[in-house]
């Protein structure tokens, strides 16, 4: 059956969700279409802002550090959008770049308090949390689950790290060792690491493990005081201060069972950092989704926007498919968030960039077209490199109101705006700002629609 | 004889100088192998693996008697690691193989003993049916059959049989040069790559089965060497997307191309161009995977839609025929007998290795006054002893069935050595690479008696990284258990990583396409983005193929 | 050998190498793998994995990226193949919508054919009734006691008896689907009094056949091809301009009827009838003088057929009926959308699966306290009730057809 909204947010990751709860808050009708999970949902569960450019060799030491290196070079970056907009002074640029960021995070903070994925962290410093793999990154914002206050500012902290037996995703001896060399080539504790394994089988076989049924065999039973019993040898032998454990703590109880461990080991325990599979991505999703629930909007799951509908300088409809239904959806305003190209945002080929769902203008980096290039020319011969691979950076680029602008540099459409990392001009693997500009780029998006809806109401 | 004297020392790990070195150590010679990097890590592993039956080179009827009698013999010591390759020849135009009455007669002289029919004709609906992926306009279809083997399990085994009896295999140590007296060998000085020391071994007789690299071991011995240097490039698509082979002249510039699948993706190739590129830095080219592509386009027309997960490219060394066109050069192989102990191979193809490691270990033996006969024809390569019955090893061991069907496939019999190891540890049993799927047992077990130094070496041993997501998921898993196998040190952990989606990247990129982009942005996004690996400080070495970025 | 012999002798190949030409139908279908990068979201949703655990049900991923790759392996995929519940979730959430539900028909469709032995004896039973009856339920022998069945339940349920209604001019044809027409008849009552209530102009089949879908779902694609062509015959025959269903099942499978044999009619179920062409309004209007008015407090069962393999839609359908309709209170249960675990045939040979899959629902049902639980799918409602049952629990589960029409006024 045919609906109709006040607004229409096409992408169900961070970037439309921070977009359709700041739409859904202020009473407008949202309604948000979801074809997939999102990339959010498989991230590591950490929100970062600005972790490098290439111009820097050293992270940058806080958001804020970060963001006026980025107006300065790169005047099209997605957080720069918001600071060149004609209403900005010029020499409050830098501020209002700041400024947008600063209030996303705190926003973020704020709304998911009570969430499944409370978070921890602010906008006046990276922290460096540790990963799977031993290696530290730098990030803005962690899940509780992933803090930990005093790690490396204690001289004699030490550090155990646990895996599990038969859980492939997560191997403590050599995350320890990397971690430990990575420390003393520091010269900064923890300057003792140890590392245990635990046995762990939720359907009785020790093999097999896959982190989500760790997570729900946390969640449903009391195996916490199963875990921190096995624990409390090597907590002693190595004289721990601290735990750290692959990201299985819970779906839903992860900040509870954290509490708990601590509380009966009297140790710090925290998260490192982790690889799909996602257990905190899946919290984050599922907390994102419960405040834009909460704040009235609706969700739509299953459900592809395939084509759009015209009218003069604004899209009328759009055409969206189930998986054996297709209905047509009114909106006045649209929020394109679909992601790159794990989301299905854009599409490449040797014959080029697309954007599927309105056709929209794309370009590279260089803010040239991306419609016939080959991808394979975009690509750095290093494969793990700072720079990056130029293709990623490829996608759509928005006018100061983060509206998708066509040839002419024009909007395409008044009431359609883009938000996330179907946007150009940043690669998120290189520069550590993936959630970041998902999230700003979402809220800004939202906040001009707010205006726009305000404007032609 | 002492540890550092040797009867014959072979230069080449691929399928020639493991053959060489099997044959002289069943022989009783007292042998050495060398390579400067792993086994089968270069022109070998960048084929087909199809050990051909000779077809193509129908102008040249010793050369298919020969393929055709090794094809057999290689049914008969290495079945294990073989498969049938069943090729549909769609035809849309009979012009295009007017003149090649001659290819049938001359594959149906020597069907009967490879066990496999003459080449039939089928009519058009039949050929739509058994493929309907091909061009609806085909007007008839030839059938006939070929083999391949596992280039890798191969040379490994043909490797380890050596080892078996009395060879030593050193990877990853490099010939620095020959000491001579008046002219003749009398020794070699190499480089261990792993150990950082300089070795010196005595030797008379020294092989040269380096491949591309034949003519600059020549040279190092003081001898000249000429070869045609040849690049051959494949796409390689995941899945098997074809039921059976495709080849087709019908191609942009009448060559023939082919697309098979070959285990559990689809092999389309091949080109054939003079090269003078390093071996090393060697990439496909975008010319290459469009002729390619452009090429069984028109017998497959949606192979455009199939995903390409990566390519890869290696050199022929050809006999030296020049001022001809190199499709005319021979693709028989040459012996080289230097006056100073050094003898070098020259052409071949994978079929041949083990006709072309007899003949010079008849030489060999012959210099040493060895009498003993070649039986590297009868004796079966290990593993292949029986059948497997892997319902009931899966019942038996509670692993899945398809997890032990891939072991079979690469193990043989000696898939219950890797089944073994699960009963002291259960966790072993659990699923590393989930695109082949390999367990942890059978990497555990690999790195201890196969000899990996790397996650590149395992990957020719196990497949590890060679299905579509092409080691996303599992590079770090397997690096953690070379690690602890191999007791490294934190760096080496991550730079085993960096290395692997290195040598991953080297074949996606060429192509990078459709689902290449989807893939590649998860795995930027787990090693770089989450695991910050691209802001690593461990000492990583830039690769051939990565000079000049 | 001429030709003939020639294809003669190169099937024979084939079928020794396991090969099994694709049909050009299912191309499509095993194309969509090729998206999947092994990212590992769907194995985070999957119920089974969720509820037996990865080492026991390898997952959607490798069903994906393993399981899929090689045709003349797909015989040793039957101890996996089978446990899939083929609700859906994985494709669903699977950022390219890889179809994985219907690369587990096409396996298994390869199992029947070439590795009978590895197919599930379990399905054996089944497979007799579509073949003898062409239904998936064992019809009735006694037509008498068949009918005494209906009147028992209907008075126990407080429905009207409304005749079967058959004539080949009606727009609508209602399709119970054979579970309601050999077991829970009641279902199909039900069906018939809201149609008849509304004055719709419909028709039953004048012999009922199953719609195909298990059968798929077994791997017999002969049968379901047949089933198919069944239904498709009648429904040409009958020139209805809509189908109407009551089964979840029937809903997605019926759909994909009529696209592929082109019957050039929409499909859909009962709730998406009541909603699109009756409307919430006139419901409403309907239901104030309900004679049914008492408070009660019910939760909802969201059927994997509908909602993943139809469309979400449908759900929200249903909740909005359900606040048409007084006294009605309705609390989702956090598991509103999980597999209840009937689906894929699994029960038929994994009983223990198929049970320890729908263990969430039954935790999340109670935590709403509701007293009943409702839900548009007899199958569903069979598999939550016998389970609610064995845990001791007093939650009464009705289809929500029967819900609906009890609560119907008199028709003046």
């Amino acid at each position: 059956m045919n609906l109709e909204c006040d607004v229409l947010i096409i992408g169900g990751g961070m970037a439309g969700l921070v977009a359709g709860t700041v739409s859904a808050k202020k009473g407008l009708n949202t309604l948000l279409l979801r074809r997939g999970q999102s990339a959010t949902a498989n991230s590591s569960g950490a929100i970062d802002i600005i972790g490098y450019m290439p111009e820097v060799s050293e992270p940058f030491s806080s958001p804020k550090e970060g963001l006026s290196t980025i107006a300065g070079l790169y005047p099209l970056h997605p957080y720069s959008i918001v600071g060149y907009s004609d209403m900005v002074d010029p020499d409050r640029v830098v501020d209002e770049i700041a400024g947008r960021v600063r209030e996303t995070v705190n926003w973020l903070k704020k709304n998911l308090r009570k969430t499944v994925s409370p978070l921890k962290g602010s906008f006046n410093h990276n922290i460096h949390p540790i990963t799977i793999l031993g290696t530290t990154k730098p990030t803005c914002l962690i899940q509780e689950t992933m803090y930990s206050e005093s790690l490396q500012k204690d001289d004699d902290s030490a550090l155990l790290f646990v895996g599990f037996s038969g859980h492939p995703d997560f191997n403590p001896s050599v995350a320890a060792k990397t971690y430990l060399e990575d420390r003393l080539s520091f010269g900064e504790p923890p300057r003792k690491v140890g590392r245990c394994i635990l046995e762990t089988a939720p359907f009785g076989k020790s093999y097999n493990i896959s982190s989500i049924e760790i997570a729900r065999h946390l969640d449903h039973e009391t195996s916490i005081q199963d875990l921190a019993n096995q624990l409390k040898r090597p907590v002693e032998q190595i004289g721990a201060s601290h735990v750290a454990v692959p990201p299985v703590l819970g779906l839903k109880k992860a900040v509870e069972n954290k509490l708990r461990l601590e509380e009966l080991l009297g140790v710090e325990v925290f998260e490192l950092l982790g690889f799909p599979p996602s257990v905190p991505g899946l919290r984050l999703q599922m907390a994102l989704e419960s405040i834009f629930r909460k704040s009235g909007g609706k969700m739509l799951v299953g459900h592809e926007a395939v084509s759009y509908t015209r009218a003069e300088d604004r899209v009328s409809g759009v055409l969206v498919r189930a998986p054996r239904r297709e209905i047509q959806i009114d909106a006045r305003a649209y929020v394109l968030a679909t992601g790159k190209f794990i989301g299905g945002g854009l599409n490449g080929d040797e014959n080029g960039i697309r954007e599927p769902v309105f056709d929209l203008m794309t370009v590279t980096r260089e803010y040239h077209s991306a419609e016939g290039i080959l991808p394979t020319r975009f690509t750095n011969r290093i494969a793990i490199s700072p720079l990056g691979q130029p293709v990623y950076s490829c996608g759509l680029t928005v006018d100061p109101y983060f509206r998708p602008v066509g040839e002419d540099g024009l909007e395409w459409a008044s009431n359609l705006f883009a938000a996330g990392s179907i946007l150009a001009g940043y690669d998120y693997s290189s520069e550590k700002s993936g959630l970041g500009v998902a999230a700003v780029s979402g809220y800004s998006a939202a906040k001009n629609v707010l205006d726009y809806i305000g404007e032609v109401t | 004889m002492s540890d550092s004297e040797f009867d014959v020392v072979v230069i080449g790990g691929g399928s020639t100088g493991t053959a060489v070195a099997r044959d002289c150590a069943m022989r009783g010679l007292k042998t050495l192998l060398l390579d400067r990097d792993d086994i089968a890590s270069a022109s070998v592993g960048t084929c087909a693996g199809m050990i051909s039956s000779g077809l193509k080179y129908r102008g040249e009827p010793e050369i298919v008697k020969m393929c055709s009698s090794e094809v057999v013999h290689f049914n008969h010591i290495a079945r294990h690691i073989m498969s049938k390759n069943p090729i549909l020849v769609p035809i849309l135009d009979f012009s295009t193989v007017a003149g090649d009455g001659d290819y049938v007669d001359s594959y149906a002289e020597y069907a009967e003993e490879r066990d496999v029919p003459a080449m039939l004709f089928l009519t058009p609906e039949a050929t739509l049916e058994i493929e309907p992926l091909v061009h609806p306009n085909v007007i008839a279809g030839v059938y006939y059959e070929e083999f391949f083997i596992n280039p890798f399990r191969l040379c490994l085994l043909q490797a380890l049989d050596a080892r078996r009896h009395g060879a030593s295999i050193k990877t990853y140590c490099e010939l620095v040069k020959f000491e001579t007296f008046e002219n003749e060998i009398k020794g070699i000085v190499y480089y261990n790559r792993i150990t950082g020391a300089t070795e010196r071994v005595n030797t008379k007789i020294v092989v040269n089965a380096t491949g591309p690299w034949a003519h600059k071991i020549a040279r190092l011995a003081g001898v000249p060497l000429d070869l045609r240097l040849n690049k051959g490039a494949h796409v390689i698509l995941d899945r098997r997307i074809v039921n059976v082979g495709i080849t087709t002249k019908e191609t942009v510039d009448g060559r023939w191309v082919y697309l098979f699948p070959h285990e559990n993706t689809t092999l389309l190739g091949t080109t054939a161009l003079d090269t003078w590129e390093d071996p090393d830095a060697l990439v496909a080219s975008y010319d290459e995977i469009e002729y390619l592509l452009s090429s069984i386009e028109t017998v497959i027309p949606s192979i455009r839609e199939a995903r390409i997960i990566r390519t890869m490219a290696g050199i022929r060394p050809l006999v030296p025929d020049w001022k001809v066109p190199e499709d005319q050069v021979t693709r028989g192989y040459r012996i080289a007998n230097h006056d100073n102990g050094l003898i070098s191979f020259i052409g071949g193809k994978l079929v041949m290795c083990r006709h072309m490691a007899e003949a010079v270990t008849d030489l060999v033996c012959r210099k040493l006054g060895n009498d003993a006969v070649c039986t590297t024809h009868e004796k079966p390569l290990p593993g292949n002893e029986d059948d497997v019955d892997i319902e009931l090893l899966s019942e038996e061991y509670d692993i899945k069935m398809h997890v032990l069907e891939r072991m079979r496939a690469r193990r043989g019999t000696e898939i219950t050595k890797i089944l073994e190891l699960t009963k002291d540890h259960p966790e072993w049993k659990t699923t590393i690479c989930t695109c082949e799927p390999v367990i942890e047992a059978e990497i555990r077990y690999t790195i201890r008696e196969e000899f990996p130094q790397t996650l590149n070496d395992l990957r020719r041993r196990l497949r590890i990284g060679t299905g579509p997501c092409q080691g996303t998921s599992c590079t770090f898993k397997t690096a953690a258990i070379l690690s602890e196998e191999l007791n490294l040190e934190g760096d080496d952990f991550l730079v085993d990583i960096l290395d692997f989606r290195a040598e991953r990247w080297k074949g996606i990129r060429p192509s990078m396409r459709g689902e290449q982009l989807v893939q590649e942005e998860l795995a930027q996004g787990m090693y770089s983005c989450v695991g910050n690996l691209d802001q690593s400080d461990v000492d990583y070495d830039i690769k051939p193929w990565e000079e000049g970025s | 050998m001429n030709e003939d012999e020639a294809y003669e002798y190169v099937k024979g190949t084939l079928k020794k190498e396991r090969i099994v030409p694709y049909q050009p139908y299912e191309l499509e279908v095993v194309k969509s793998v090729e998206s999947c990068i092994n990212c590992g979201l769907c194995i985070n949703h999957c119920p089974v994995v969720a509820a037996v655990g990865l080492n026991r049900f390898s997952g959607p991923r490798s069903i994906a990226v393993e399981l899929s790759r090689s045709p003349p392996e797909f015989w040793s995929t039957a101890d996996t193949i089978y446990l899939c519940t083929g609700c859906g979730t994985c494709r669903e959430v699977c950022p390219k919508n890889v179809d994985i539900p219907e690369v587990v028909n096409l396996i298994r469709a390869r199992i029947f054919e070439h590795r009978p032995d590895l197919v599930p004896k379990g399905f054996s039973m089944i497979r007799e009734v579509l073949t003898e009856h062409n239904l998936a339920f064992e019809p009735w022998a006694d037509l008498e006691e068949k009918a005494e069945s209906r009147d028992m339940r209907l008075e126990k349920l407080g429905l009207p008896y409304v005749e079967d209604r058959r004539t080949d001019t009606a727009r609508v044809l209602f399709y119970p689907g054979c579970q309601a027409e050999e077991r829970a008849q009641e279902v199909r009552e039900a069906g018939k009094v809201i149609l008849d209530y509304f004055d719709i102009d419909y028709t039953l089949l004048d012999e009922m056949s199953c719609c195909g879908l298990p059968a798929k779902l077994i791997g017999d694609n002969k049968t379901s091809r047949l089933l198919a062509e069944k239904m498709t015959e009648k429904v040409k025959k009958l020139g209805a301009e809509i189908v109407v269903t009551t089964c979840a099942g029937c809903t997605s499978n019926l759909s994909d009827l009529s696209h592929h044999y082109e019957w050039g009619i929409p499909t859909v179920h009962l709730l998406e009838f009541l909603v699109e062409m009756i409307g919430l309004e006139r419901l409403r209007e309907v239901m104030d003088h309900s004679p049914r008015q008492e408070q009660v407090h019910v939760t909802v069962h969201d059927p994997c057929h509908l909602i993943r393999h139809t469309s979400r839609q449908i759900m929200d359908h249903a909740l909005d009926i359900l606040r048409q309709l007084p006294g009605v209170r309705v609390t989702e249960s956090n598991a509103i959308d999980s597999c209840c675990g009937g689906g894929g045939m699994v029960s038929y040979h994994s009983g223990d699966v198929a049970n320890a899959v729908v263990r969430e629902n039954l935790e999340a049902i109670h935590k709403t306290g509701a007293k009943k639980l409702v839900t548009p799918c007899p199958l569903c409602t069979a598999q939550i009730e016998s389970n609610l049952f064995k845990a001791g629990s007093s939650v009464e589960v009705d289809d929500l057809t029967v819900f609906i029409a009890q609560r119907l006024p008199k028709k003046r």
